[in-house]
């Protein structure tokens, strides 16, 4: 098991080098023009493109340029992010806690409610149990995410006048900013930092705030998972082993979620793993309309302004983030069905 | 068990939502905006976003008199110079300003007349590429920057060091040429003092004309001021969380008296619906609405709203040179009916048609509810010397005529096809695109013209290779001179007027003498006949001049609409 894991996590570097040249060739065939139009804000700086292009040394080979970013690298420096109007680095810290704070409410979530409703689906399958969950199944995934947020946001802030959008009040903001004496930042997750510090009003504060991200993070991607765990499940109950125990008189509870569940699950893992990593690139829609900037918006706005420094940072998070969640589906794999071998 | 569900998520919401809704208190200002801000750097700021946040944070000698964009009240001066005080000379040369006493920044470190001349001369020096620096360098040294093709112009940092000088309480201002423009310049913030000692103590120039080129344009974001400021202005910068919001504290050791608003808060919130329910929630005090949501906000209880017109224009601007090779917006690059000829909009004939296809007043209703100018020429209302000067009215007879002159009668005969782009996302543009397109189309069915739109940042890069036959563009004032707008689009060598090819000796002729003449009487002869000029030689359509519009909840007072300050709250006036 430690062989494979310490063989996975190796992989993991050649995969970071290889997105990194994909990508930088990739942008290297948008002009240097292209490239330096980032810096451009008005069409009076338009003017001076050329210089900024000469400047900026974007006209140099392909591989001088490469070299160039990867010795930056070595330095610990990724850049400097025009979209965010800071090191790379430092943006990075600060939009990944907002996104971080999302998924670790709605991840879970969605995950078991979403084997669950699965399962039960699956196991009463052609019932109205089944017809309801598929409906909202069905509902949820033709849903466009950006809609549903929209909703939400109309009938809870704007009707009922409660859960403001943005990360938390002005008045903690500022509270957080003014007392780093009194109040530490250990995790820059804000509902963990509130509780860790004793101040509660943050806690609730902050979690008011993530309601209805969460809620819809989680709607949509429930109905995937939750069709996909049907399936698995509808199949997996049709097979001979299931007949057998049950022509054993094998407790039904125990055929269904001790047998079936358990082998069912293999699908909706790989799936749920890949929602999971996809989710850490954060949620363009969710995070625009609930004014949450994080790493998704940031990622979002850079592919569009071709700000390339965050670019080829993100695609190599993504892919330290990919390659994580493969192993740790992998492990998972492994628990769920013994006769899977890691070595 | 669904109804448990059901219940437990109900129970959730409204134990969470609890209150979660309310108005800012009375000291507090928010705005709910979706511009950002590159850098607080004065020298090197050069959008309407930085500017609202630098003209609270900084001040410059002299500020706008209220809604004025021409008229100035003196602010780190005591006066605001005239040719009847002896603040300016007699040939337009020297402008004398008395610097204020007992001016703090907001270290505490009192502000004297050398921090000023250090801070003008800081931002002729840094003059980052496609910065603002040329616009001081322009009127104080003449040159449009420090850099020419073979590096530094030689010579320049010494034209910078005499341009300024402080003498007692005095700043004087020697300037090669008359350039009157320079008060508009030195309103932008571009020319806000900042502490010399503070400055040099955070890695900016020291003051010595010897290391200036050293500190000559800075790769951007990295210039030293670009996330700290020290100003003198009404207020701080408490935090600024790029992208998210910036927040505002008053400073209580301002010379002008405490403002009544202790923080204001400017958040980052790009989705309109999201800005449109803190509007209505009374979460946010002010939004930025856009034209089409106008209608939305005026449904809207307690909210007032402010129309006010910009200082800045869109045109559709003909190019009298294209470039053919691998141009795909002329088609066969000929007159053959498939495509246009390089000098197609060369041909004045040709201009014309287009112009009196232009359906002005129906594009103003449709696609602006009204809200907008129609400008006859890019010396828009608002500016000095401005004239409502000759239009091509929508005339479609007319425009048929002068398509049957173009070319000898070849462009009617053979028909034509050709590209119209826009920027994408503008709709306005996109409608003005169309409309040119439709009605030129229905003179005679040989001619046939597409509407494509192209990423803004691709937009301006195409630009620069001769390639769009007609390009819709706009253009903000930097200062209200009318300099900044027709030298822009008529001169050969302005920033459109070159890439619309355009080359008329008078023109030129006077697009220079306009800014070097001091006479008011004089500069207006000049730019009235320049706007003839833009009329009798059909050089672009002058599309709008867009009202710009501010939403504020009804009880704020002592917001004055300028102009020039798009964007920006000036919180030191507001109460509520």
């Amino acid at each position: 098991m430690l062989a494979f894991i310490t063989r996975r996590f190796l992989f993991m570097f050649v995969v970071v080098f290889g997105v990194s040249v994909l990508i930088f060739s990739i942008l290297m065939t948008f002009s240097p023009e292209r490239r330096a139009a980032v810096y451009v804000r008005s069409p009076q700086q338009a003017q001076n493109l050329p210089q900024l292009v000469e400047s900026l040394g974007l006209n140099d080979p392909f591989y001088i340029q490469y070299f160039r970013w990867v010795k930056e690298l070595t330095h610990f420096n990724l850049g400097y992010s025009v979209v965010a109007a800071r090191p790379v680095w430092d943006a990075f810290k600060s939009f990944l806690p907002v996104t971080l704070e999302l998924n670790l409410y709605s991840v879970p979530i969605m995950i078991i409610v979403g084997i669950w409703l699965g399962t039960i689906s699956g196991i009463y399958h052609d019932t109205y149990i089944d017809h309801i969950t598929r409906i909202f199944a069905i509902i949820f995934w033709s849903l466009p995410t950006f809609l549903f947020a929209l909703i939400l946001l109309m009938i809870f802030y704007g009707y009922f006048e409660v859960f403001s959008p943005g990360i938390i009040s002005d008045a903690y903001s500022v509270y957080i900013h003014d007392n780093p004496d009194k109040y530490t930042q250990y995790t820059h997750l804000l509902t963990i930092d509130g509780i860790l510090n004793g101040r509660f009003d943050i806690a609730w504060d902050a979690a008011k705030h993530l309601f209805l991200p969460v809620v819809t993070q989680v709607m949509v991607i429930i109905a995937l998972l939750l069709r996909v765990m049907r399936s698995s499940m509808i199949e997996e109950t049709s097979k001979d082993y299931i007949m057998t125990a049950r022509a054993k008189g094998a407790d039904k509870k125990t055929i269904n979620f001790k047998h079936a569940r358990k082998n069912a699950l293999i699908p909706v893992v790989t799936v749920a793993g890949w929602l999971a990593a996809f989710s850490m690139s954060g949620s363009i829609e969710v995070e625009v309309i609930f004014t949450r900037q994080g790493l998704g918006w940031w990622l979002a706005n850079a592919a569009i302004q071709l700000d390339i420094p965050v670019i080829m940072a993100m695609c190599m998070f993504m892919g330290i983030i990919i390659v994580t969640a493969n192993l740790a589906v992998d492990i998972l794999y492994a628990y769920i069905d013994p006769r899977i071998r890691l070595s | 068990m669904k109804k448990c569900i059901l219940v437990l998520f109900l129970s959730i919401a409204m134990i969470l939502g609890a209150g979660s809704a309310m108005a800012t208190p009375d000291d507090t200002f928010v705005v709910a905006n979706y511009g950002t801000v590159g850098t607080l750097d004065p020298a090197v700021c050069y959008d309407n976003e930085g500017y609202d946040r630098l003209w609270s944070l900084y001040e410059t000698l002299i500020f706008f008199k209220g809604g004025e964009t021409e008229q100035f009240v003196p602010l780190l001066a005591t006066e605001v110079p005239t040719m009847k005080n002896g603040g300016i000379s007699a040939d337009g040369k020297t402008y004398t300003f008395t610097i204020r006493k007992g001016v703090k920044f907001h270290n505490g470190e009192e502000m004297t007349p050398e921090d000023v001349v250090y801070s003008i001369k800081r931002s002729m020096v840094v003059d980052q590429d496609g910065g603002p620096s040329w616009m001081l360098l322009e009127a104080l040294t003449g040159e449009g920057g420090t850099r020419g093709d073979d590096g530094i112009i030689p010579g320049i940092f010494e034209k910078i060091d005499k341009s300024v000088e402080a003498k007692g309480d005095k700043v004087i201002f020697h300037l090669p040429n008359p350039y009157p423009p320079l008060m508009g310049i030195l309103v932008n913030p571009l020319s806000s003092v900042v502490s010399k000692k503070w400055a040099t103590a955070n890695g900016c120039w020291d003051g010595d004309m010897a290391n200036a080129a050293k500190f000559n344009n800075p790769e951007p974001g990295k210039e030293p001021l670009q996330g700290v400021e020290n100003g003198t202005g009404p207020y701080k910068k408490k935090l600024w969380e790029t992208s998210k919001q910036f927040i505002f504290e008053r400073f209580d050791g301002y010379w002008g008296g405490k403002a009544k608003i202790q923080t204001a808060i400017v958040k980052y919130v790009p989705e309109w619906s999201t800005r449109k329910l803190m509007l209505k929630n009374k979460d946010a005090d002010r939004v930025h609405v856009d034209q089409q949501y106008v209608p939305e906000v005026q449904a809207m209880k307690g909210v007032k709203i402010y129309e006010v017109p910009t200082l800045s224009i869109t045109a559709a601007l003909f190019c009298q040179k294209l470039e053919t090779s691998g141009n795909p917006n002329i088609g066969s690059g000929k007159l053959d009916g498939e495509g246009i000829p390089p000098d197609f909009f060369a041909d004045i004939n040709v201009r014309k048609a287009f112009l009196h296809a232009f359906d002005r007043n129906t594009y103003k209703k449709d696609v602006f509810n009204d809200l907008a100018i129609m400008p006859s020429s890019p010396n828009i209302e608002g500016l000095p010397y401005h004239k409502d000067a000759k239009v091509y009215e929508y005339d479609l007879k007319k425009s048929a005529e002068y398509m049957k002159k173009a070319f000898g009668g070849q462009v009617w005969e053979k028909g034509f096809k050709m590209i119209i782009t826009h920027n994408t996302g503008n709709d306005q543009r996109q409608a003005a695109a169309y409309m040119l397109a439709e009605n030129i189309m229905s003179v005679n069915p040989k001619f046939q013209i597409d509407v494509r739109n192209v990423e803004w940042k691709d937009y301006w890069v195409v630009l620069r290779q001769y390639v769009y036959p007609i390009f819709i563009i706009g253009w903000f004032a930097d200062y209200a001179d009318p300099h900044n707008f027709m030298y822009t689009f008529m001169h050969s060598k302005g920033v459109y007027g070159r890439y619309m090819g355009v080359s008329n000796a008078e023109v030129d002729k006077l697009a220079v003498e306009g800014i070097q003449k001091a006479n008011p009487d004089d500069r207006r002869k000049i730019y009235h006949r320049l706007q003839d000029l833009w009329y009798e030689l059909a050089l672009g359509v002058p599309v709008a001049q867009p009202i710009g519009i501010h939403a504020f909840q009804e009880n704020v007072q002592g917001y004055v609409p300028n102009a020039m300050m798009t964007t920006h709250s000036h919180f030191v006036n507001f109460s509520k």
